[in-house]
Parts: structure tokens; sequence; C-alpha cells
């Protein structure tokens, strides 16, 4: 059963993508219909997967496929690290698909549009389904194409082809280190199975785990954001709205979580490597929100805050705590996806993303209002809401753990969330109305944007009753991670007083409260602190420039090399020539 | 006397020619429109089919029994040989050989010589056939000679075309200057060893010590006289303007067959001095990663589609022997069939590009030129901004021309993605410190070569079409047809590269046969 029904959630959404494309762009109804139920249905497979009778352990290959010798077998394992994602990646792949529905309603190409995102939807559930390290690779470079394709999806505006070129050439060159991560992991091992890796890390040379533990976190530093390579994830933003929802907010960015956690076990023991993981994760956090404190363009600060909040997840990884790292990204997904939905809905009726042209949408946009606050306040963490409780559990950990060098750079930055989400916020809703399209003062939000906004607030809201059943399943089915997995507490104390009265989470509340207040001033002024903007527009510019100027010097250096070709046949011979002598050096001075 | 099938078959190729010719030109003069020469290349190509496959037949059967012996031919100082490697290309060029006689209808339709054109194709084919079938050194150097003569013409197929006469000039005068170097080669090793039969040479200089320093020099002559055919830094300066000048479809035969063959030829004359193989090994690996490096760089710069694909084939010559320089350098079958494989691959999605971006040409052109009219000779190259929203005019040949693409660029799940992660695999095992730096120059390159992929598909995909995609004419099924049955093959070795094995494996065992004695 389960070798199905992982099929199903692999093949159902790119079958979809197939005939979506087939359908061609004439019947835009029959599309939306299409990419819907297939998207549904591998919901439905990956819901069904997590029925007790079908946990699979880490080493258990529940299906194999024979590829050839230098392949190896393609397998996939359903243990509750992978079925968990694919569980997100799949149904919030398919609200968004309905999303889309209303969203894109009138959109040009169509088709091309659901083809990428089932083609996504697909890829990411074989990137975390797949037992075989080059199958984790194949997948992962899949999902790094069907972004760019789908933030350059509006090809016309050389912005976003930009962006998404810059997308696809950050990721890949952190693709770069998990490939050569792979390759030398291969040549040492007797099998490409990730189980094989983990069971034999130990054994490894310490310099070739080495190489593959640092050329694997540079692969998840670029999917992740986090820095220095977070600079695609903002301009990132140019892609249809329910895109930065799935793709750079619910599910591929957390792929790189993905990649530390599924390989933590095998890397913790390598010398310096969870120390760059939290110097890394803390960095994001902090840095990201405080940049995104000072942007005014709606998803700019909801990518900024993706990368902070990503951070923390990674700075979770990085103090061992797997399962507080992994329920915050579950936490993450399902706010983050809300909020960039709803964020969805204003822009498409108001058709800017720049707040300070927003302002009084209280009144005009009820139906988005609620579910857009709902979502606030979990990424806020305020009680009780899902992003409470995961980020609550997180930061005590990081307290118990390593007071100093996480938990107080993550309390200050949880501060600064606060201050930016509450300035979203009055600047969205609760300011004075900054627009002029005030012909139609209740707009109509179709039932097919409002009903996945309304499931996902639902689940926003409720999702954190899962924490204990999610803890006895990752016990019972990650025997490498075990050890890590909530060393010293129950699970009925996750939710519990326990957690709600610990030092901890007090001081977070504490802190939470004078953002909030902060936050909601400086949400009344459109200007934002004169002194402190430049220099933190410097910082944030630095990253761009520094990045601009590698990509700079290689274009230099190719217009340099250009000189070389004269086109002139004299000058080719020339060049024939000077081979042969240079050859005729090399080899024969070692043989005479 | 009987004659083995393969030789069969490059004899029934070779004479063909002549009558496709003859056959094609009387109908020219009688002014009938039938395109007689079309239809009788196709016809010789289809016969050719069941000459390969008689020959695969008799190949795949002889299995593991001597087949040294099985497979060889004799003519007085001739000796052929139809090995793993030979299998391996008769197959390449066959397949894009005859996908090239479909697609030729429509896009050269009635220019000034197209019967020459289809006769030289199959003279070509010939050509190839027997030069990765040659068992002996001088014959070696004659298939190949008869290989670049025969491209000539083709190259300059626009003889009013002031560019693509330049450009046949380059191409002539570099690769006999090439060709000398293999000549004097070829000298070299019959002074030092006193025979030219691959097999006895590879004997002979394992006892031999006094001629070594004869034979090294040999070696190197072979690498830089094959190596301007195959267009290794820095002696490829002809390529980009051949391969951009050339009709489309013999651009896909340049570049998806010649340079191959070419690497084939260079093989099989290293192999014969495979007592250095270390040497040839660690030569073909530096080369590699010149290629690599100048070919992405280089194709960044461009603005047209043709030299774009030019100077991509660069880059993907220095995958393959990356590849094939680790099997000499380590003496592994891994690197060998890593090498192969790419080959393969890179023969049909480059021939896919190549073909494709022709379709767009040849949908475009009597839009490009303005001066079309005065001057029929003039063919404009086909820049990239002309491309925009050719997706909405041509979806097919919009989707092939990107699944090309993404595979060039490595991406998953296509042909290039997994050819290139074998070779990188088949490095990484060497576990050499050195190597494993050049695999990560060469993996960085693959993600430079995106810098010009990516904005070529959004080219393609744009909702805004240009002037010209929108007046554009419709291309014709006999050329699409053609791309689809590629694009179908570089998914599907994608998907399944173990089908690849069939072909790599024994070309690879061959190849290691030679170095590992």
């Amino acid at each position: 059963m389960e070798p199905s029904l992982i099929l199903i959630a692999i093949g159902a959404p790119w079958i979809g993508a197939v005939v979506v494309w087939l359908i061609g762009d004439r019947q835009p109804r029959l599309q939306h219909l299409t990419a819907a139920i297939a998207s549904l249905v591998a919901a439905a497979a990956a819901l069904w997967l997590l029925q007790p009778t079908f946990w699979g352990e880490t080493g258990k290959v529940v299906l194999r496929l024979p590829f050839g010798a230098f392949v190896g077998d393609m397998t996939f394992v359903a243990d509750s690290l992978g079925v968990f994602l694919a569980v997100i990646a799949t149904t919030i792949g398919s609200l968004t698909v309905i999303f889309s529905q209303g969203y894109m309603a009138g959109v040009a190409q169509l088709g091309r549009y659901y083809t990428l995102v089932l083609l996504f939807i697909g890829a990411m559930c074989g990137l975390v389904l797949s037992g075989n390290l080059l199958f984790l690779f194949l997948f992962w470079e899949m999902t790094a194409f069907c972004s760019y394709a789908l933030i350059a999806f509006y090809n016309d505006d050389p912005k976003a082809v930009a962006a998404g070129i810059k997308a696809l050439i950050v990721t890949q060159l952190g693709g770069v280190g998990l490939l050569i991560g792979i390759i030398v992991a291969a040549a040492y091992l007797p099998d490409l199975q990730i189980s094989t890796l983990l069971a034999a890390a130990g054994s490894l040379p310490s310099d070739i785990l080495t190489i593959i533990a640092f050329g694997f976190l540079i692969a998840a530093m670029a999917k992740s954001a986090q820095f220095p390579l977070h600079i695609w994830l903002p301009d990132a933003m140019e892609a249809p709205t329910p895109i930065s929802a799935l793709i750079h907010a619910a599910t591929m960015v957390n792929a790189g979580v993905y990649l530390l956690a599924r390989f933590y076990p095998a890397f913790a023991a390598v010398p310096g490597w969870t120390a760059v993981v939290i110097a890394m994760g803390v960095t994001s956090a902090l840095l990201a929100a405080l940049f995104a404190v000072f942007s005014n363009d709606i998803k700019r600060v909801l990518a900024y805050s993706t990368v902070s909040q990503l951070g923390y997840m990674v700075a979770g990884v990085g103090i061992g705590a797997i399962f507080e790292s992994q329920f915050y990204l579950f936490s993450h997904a399902l706010f983050k996806a809300l909020l960039f939905l709803s964020s969805g809905a204003i822009i498409h009726e108001l058709g800017t993303r720049d707040m300070r042209e927003m302002g009084g949408l209280w009144k005009r946009m009820p139906q988005v209002v609620l579910p857009f606050l709902i979502g606030a306040a979990a990424l806020v963490g305020l009680p009780f809401f899902n992003g409470f409780w995961s980020k609550e559990l997180l930061l005590e950990t990081a307290l118990e753990s390593n007071p100093l060098g996480v938990y107080l750079p993550l309390a200050l930055g949880a501060a600064i969330t606060t201050f930016y989400t509450a300035r979203m916020c009055r600047m969205v809703f609760f300011a004075p109305i900054q627009h002029e399209r005030t012909a139609d003062d209740h707009p109509h939000v179709p039932l097919s944007m409002s009903l996945p906004l309304a499931l996902l607030a639902l689940g926003v809201a409720l999702a954190w009753l899962l924490a204990a059943p999610f803890v006895s399943w990752m016990w019972a089915t990650l025997p490498f991670h075990a050890e890590y997995i909530l060393p010293h507490r129950a699970p009925e104390s996750l939710i519990s007083t326990h957690t709600l009265f610990a030092w901890s989470t007090l001081i977070i509340m504490s802190l939470t409260l004078v953002g909030l207040y902060l936050g909601w001033r400086a949400g009344a002024t459109t200007a934002a602190s004169a002194r402190l903007a430049p220099r933190i527009g410097r910082i944030e510019a630095f990253f761009n420039e520094s990045a601009e100027a590698v990509s700079g010097a290689t274009r230099q250096s190719a217009a340099l090399l250009q000189k070389t070709q004269t086109g002139q046949l004299n000058w080719n011979i020339v060049g024939i020539a000077l081979g042969l002598i240079a050859l005729l050096i090399i080899i024969l001075q070692g043989v005479l | 006397m009987t004659l083995p099938p393969f030789v069969w078959l490059i004899l029934w190729l070779i004479l063909s020619a002549p009558f496709v010719y003859i056959i094609g030109r009387i109908d020219i003069l009688t002014d009938s429109r039938r395109n007689l020469a079309r239809w009788l290349s196709l016809l010789c190509i289809a016969a050719g089919w069941l000459g390969l496959g008689r020959t695969l037949t008799a190949f795949y059967e002889a299995g593991n029994i001597d087949l040294i012996n099985s497979a060889t031919w004799t003519l007085g100082a001739i000796t052929m040989r139809f090995d793993g490697l030979s299998v391996l290309m008769a197959c390449l060029v066959m397949t894009l050989m005859t996908a090239i006689l479909f697609y030729s209808g429509p896009y050269v339709g009635r220019e000034e010589g197209v019967e020459k054109h289809y006769a030289l194709l199959l003279l070509l084919t010939g050509a190839i056939i027997g030069l990765v079938s040659a068992g002996d050194l001088f014959n070696l150097w004659m298939w190949f000679e008869a290989m670049a003569i025969t491209g000539y013409p083709l190259v300059v197929f626009y003889t009013h075309d002031r560019t693509s006469l330049e450009a046949g000039i380059k191409y002539l005068v570099q690769s006999s200057a090439g060709s000398v170097f293999i000549l004097l080669g070829v000298a070299l090793v019959l002074l030092s060893t006193g025979t030219l039969d691959i097999l006895e040479v590879r004997a002979a200089i394992d006892t031999t010590v006094i001629g070594t320093p004869l034979w090294i020099t040999a070696g190197v002559l072979f690498i830089v006289g094959f190596g301007v055919k195959i267009a290794l830094v820095p002696l490829h300066t002809w390529l980009p303007d051949a391969h951009a000048q050339a009709p489309s479809s013999i651009s896909a035969i340049l570049s998806a067959v010649v340079i191959e063959a070419g690497l084939i030829a260079l093989l099989r004359s290293l192999s014969a001095l495979a007592g250095a193989a270390v040497t040839w090994g660690g030569l073909l690996i530096g080369f590699g990663l010149f290629n690599i490096a100048v070919g992405n760089l280089m194709a960044l710069r461009q603005r047209q589609v043709k030299r774009l694909l030019a100077f991509s084939s660069i880059a993907h010559v220095g995958y393959m022997i990356l590849g094939l320089g680790v099997a000499l350098y380590v003496g592994t079958e891994a690197g060998a069939q890593a090498g192969f494989f790419h080959l393969l691959s890179h023969g049909l999605m480059k021939g896919l590009a190549f073909l494709a971006a022709g379709a767009l040409l040849y949908g475009l052109q009597h839009q490009l030129g303005a001066s079309d009219d005065s001057d029929p000779g003039s063919h404009k190259g086909l820049e990239i901004d002309d491309l925009s929203g050719a997706a909405q005019r041509y979806p097919i040949i919009a989707l092939v021309f990107s699944l090309a693409l993404m595979s060039l660029a490595g991406l998953p799940p296509l042909a290039g993605f997994m050819s290139k992660w074998q070779v990188l695999m088949a490095g990484a095992q060497a576990q050499d410190p050195t190597l494993l730096i050049i695999l990560i120059a060469a993996a960085l390159f693959s993600v430079i070569s995106l810098g010009y992929y990516a904005p070529l598909i959004n080219r393609l995909y744009r909702h805004k079409p240009a002037v010209a995609v929108a007046n554009g004419r419709t291309i014709p099924l006999s050329m699409t047809i053609p791309l689809l049955i590629l694009a179908a093959a570089i998914v599907i070795l994608g998907v399944a590269p173990m089908l690849a094995g069939q072909l790599t494996a024994p070309a690879a065992a061959d190849l290691l046969s030679f170095i590992t004695r």
C-alpha cells in the first residue's frame, strides 16, 4: 500500500501537469479543474500515509526501482521527516492551486503556470520521500527549476526574468555543494542510500565527512535562503503570489532545513559544523528581521520574515533540537502560506504591493482581515496559535542548551518580528486610507480564494494539537535521530502549563508586548526611522552588491576571453601551433 | 570472400552517394518538382538501417567470444574492426542522419545544390562509420580526411554568402593543419614501432623502450591534430564560425556527430599508445577543464543563437573528455562509460537544439533578412531577441527547444543531467583531491551555463511575440517529427539512463582493454 501511495503523491501531480499542458490555454476552466483534482489526489495519498500502519523507518525501503550501476536503486522511504513534508507540500499545494483559480483568473499562459506548479508539487514530494541521494539531488534540482520558471512566469517583465535567473543561479550554486557532497560520499560508500550514509558516517575519513557536511550545508544555505545566500528570496517576490506562498514560504525553502535535519546525526560530530549552522541561522534570524522592518513592499516584508523564520529553524537544527525545529517548520508553513495568500488577495484587489498605498482595509476587505490577522498573530507568537507553541518550545530548548549564543539573539529576533508584524498590520488595515480606488467598497473575494484562507486559518489556530502525536511518530520512525528528539522531556509536557509558564516563555511574551506596542506606533507614520533606515539599507544592499560583483567579474572575464576569438585565420593557426609547442614542452620534459 | 555486415554498410552508404547525386541532378535538369534526391537518400538510409541491424546482431551475438578476431576484416594493408566504440558512433550517426534527412526536405528546400547536399550527407555517414571502425592508423587518417573533406562543401552550402565562405575557409585550413600533424604522428609511430595496426602498435610499445620519445611525440601530435576537429581549447577557433554559418541541419551534424567522431578517432589512436595512458588521461582532463571554462564563459556573451550553441558544444566536449580522461588516467571503466554517455547524450541534445533553432529560423527567415529579396544568398543569423514569444506561435518547437536547452544545462530528469552526473561520479571515484577540485570547477561552470540557457528559455515563453514571430510561417510536420523523436530520446535516456549502458558499456570495455593490458 505504501508504495502506491508514494507513487500517487509524486505521480498524480506529474500526470496532471502533462494533462494540463495538453488541454491548452483555450480552456482555462478545464485547466483549473484538472490541476485542482491532481493536487487533491496527491494530498489525499500523502495524508493517507500518515496512518500508523504505514509508518516506515529511515532505513526501511518501501519502494525500490533498479536504475543500473551508476545511479543505484531509486528508493522511497516513508519515515516521519519525509512524509510530514510531503503532506505539507501536497495539502498547501492543493490549497494554493484552488486559490489560483481566483487569483490567476484571466492570466495568459495558464497552462505553463499549472504545469510548473504541479511539477513542483510532485518533485517536492519526491525530494523528501527519496531514500537515495542521487534522486534527492535530482528532485532538488527539479524544484529549483520549477521555482525559477515560476518566478519568471511574467516573462515580459525584465525584473521577473532577472529575479528568476538570480534564484536559479544562487540555488544551483548551493546545488553544487550538494552534488559534490553526494559524489564524494558515493566514492567512499557502497551505495547511495541515505541510510547508508547515516549509518557509515562515523567510519568515513574525517576530511571526507567534512567535505560532505559542508557541501550539504552550502546547499541548505542557498535553498533555505540563509545568509549570505539569502539574496534571491526577496527578489523572488516577482512571482505570482500563490507561488510565493507555496514555494517561497511553505515548501521549497524548507528543503534546506529538511536536509540539515535529515543528516544531522551524521554531521553533528564534524568539528565546527554545528557552530556554523547555528551562526548562519542566528544571523539570518536577526538580520532578515531587521530588513523586514525597513521594507514597505508587503511581499518583501513577508519574504524577509521567511528568511528570518527559517533562521530559527536552522538554528534549532544547529542545537540539535530536531523535533522543535521541524514543529516550527510545520507551524511556519501554515501561517506563512496563510499570510502570503491573504496578502495575495489584497494585492489582487488593490494592484499594488506597497503598504504605503494601502490602509483602511479593515472595513473594505473583512474576508481577508481575519485570516491575515490570525496569520500575523501566529507569526508573532500570540497564545494560543500554532506559532506560539512552536516558538516557545524551540526557544525553551535554546535557553537550556545555549542561552547566550542562541537564545539571546533569537529572543531579540522575536521582538523585532513582533515589531515589523505590528507595523505591517497597522499600515495595511488600520492606517488611514491611502489609496484612491474606492469605486467598489466591498470587493468580491471569490470562494476559490476565501476557502483556502479559511482552511489555513483553521489550521493555524489548531495545528498545535498535533505536537504530541508528532513526537511519537518521530520516535517510532527515525532510528538515527532518536537520541536527538526530546531527550529530556515527555511528549505530554509539550502542550501544557509547563511550557506556558516556563521562564523562556515569560521573557518572550514580555518582549512581544513591547514589540507590539512599538511596532503599532511605527505603523502610524509611513516614513521609517530616518536615522536607521539608510544604514540598514546599506547592509541590505551590500549583499546584493557583492553578488553583482561576482557576476560582473564573471562577465568581465568572459569579455576578456572574447578578445581571443579574433576571427582571423592567421591567429587561429598560431593558436594551434602554440598549443602543440606548449604540449610538447610539457610532455617531453618528463620523457627526455 | 564474405564481407562482414559493417563493411557492407559502409560500402552501401559510400557507393549509393554518387547515384543519389546523378539522379538528383537529372531530376533538377529535367525541371521536375519531385525532389528525387531527398527520397532516394531516405531510401538509402533506410537500407543502411537494415545493414546496421545486421551489424548489431552480429556484434551482440558475438558477445565475449573473441570479439577482436570475429569483427576484424583485412584487405591487404587495410584493417577494419567493428568494436564497441564503432557500435556507439554508428548508432549515433545513423540516428541523427536519418532525423536530418527527414528534416532537410523543407529546410534546404530547393536551394541550389540540394542534390549534392543529400549525396554528401550519405557519403559523410559512410566516412564516419568507416572512421570509427578503422583498425590501423593510416587508414584512420584516410577516413578522417574523407570526413573533413566531405564536411567542407556542406559547411559552405550557401555559396553566395560571404560569411559562410569565410567560415568554410577557416574550417578547411585549420583542419588541414590538424591533419598534417596527424600524418606526422602516424609516421612517428611507424618509425618507432614498425607497424600501424592499432593492436600491434599497442603490443609493440610495451616491449620497445628506445623509441619512447618518438611515440610520445606522436601522441601529442594526435591530440593536437584531432584536437582541432574536436575543438579543444585553444584549437577551437574555427568552430563557432563554421557551426553558426552552416545550414542548421549541417550544424547539427557537425556538433552532434563530427566532433564526436573526431573524439573517437583520437581515443583510437591514443589507445594504440596506451603505454602512456596516464599522461594522455591527464592531458585530456586538463583540456576538459579548459574547454568547460572557455566554452561556458564565451557562450555567456553571445547574442546569436547558433553561435551560443556552438560555444556550448566546446563546453560539452570538455565534459566528455573529462570523463574519458579520468578513464585513461585512473583506468576505470566508470569514467569511460560516463564519457561515452555524455558523448551520446550531447549528440542527441545538441542535435536537437540546432535542429530546433533551425526550425525557428526556417519559420522566421523571411522576416529576418530585410535584404532577403535582393540577395537570396544572405542568411542572417538568428538573434536571441528574435525568439521572443516563439512559444505562442510554435508551442511544440519551443517545448523541444527548451527541453534540449535544459538538458544541455544539466537539469533533471533529462539525459544531460544523467550523463553529467556520471562524469562527476566517475571523477569522484578516483578519490584524488586535485581531481575533486577540477570537478568542483566543472560543476560551477555548469551553473554559469544557466546564465545563458535560462534567458533563452525565458525569451521563448514571453507573452508578447516579436514581430517576426507573429508573422512566422508554418513549420511543416516533416521537420517537427524528427525533433519530437529526439526530444523523446532525451527524456527517455534521462529517466532510464541504464538504457544507454547497452551502447556505452561495450565501448568502455573495449577502450579499457587497451589500457589495462
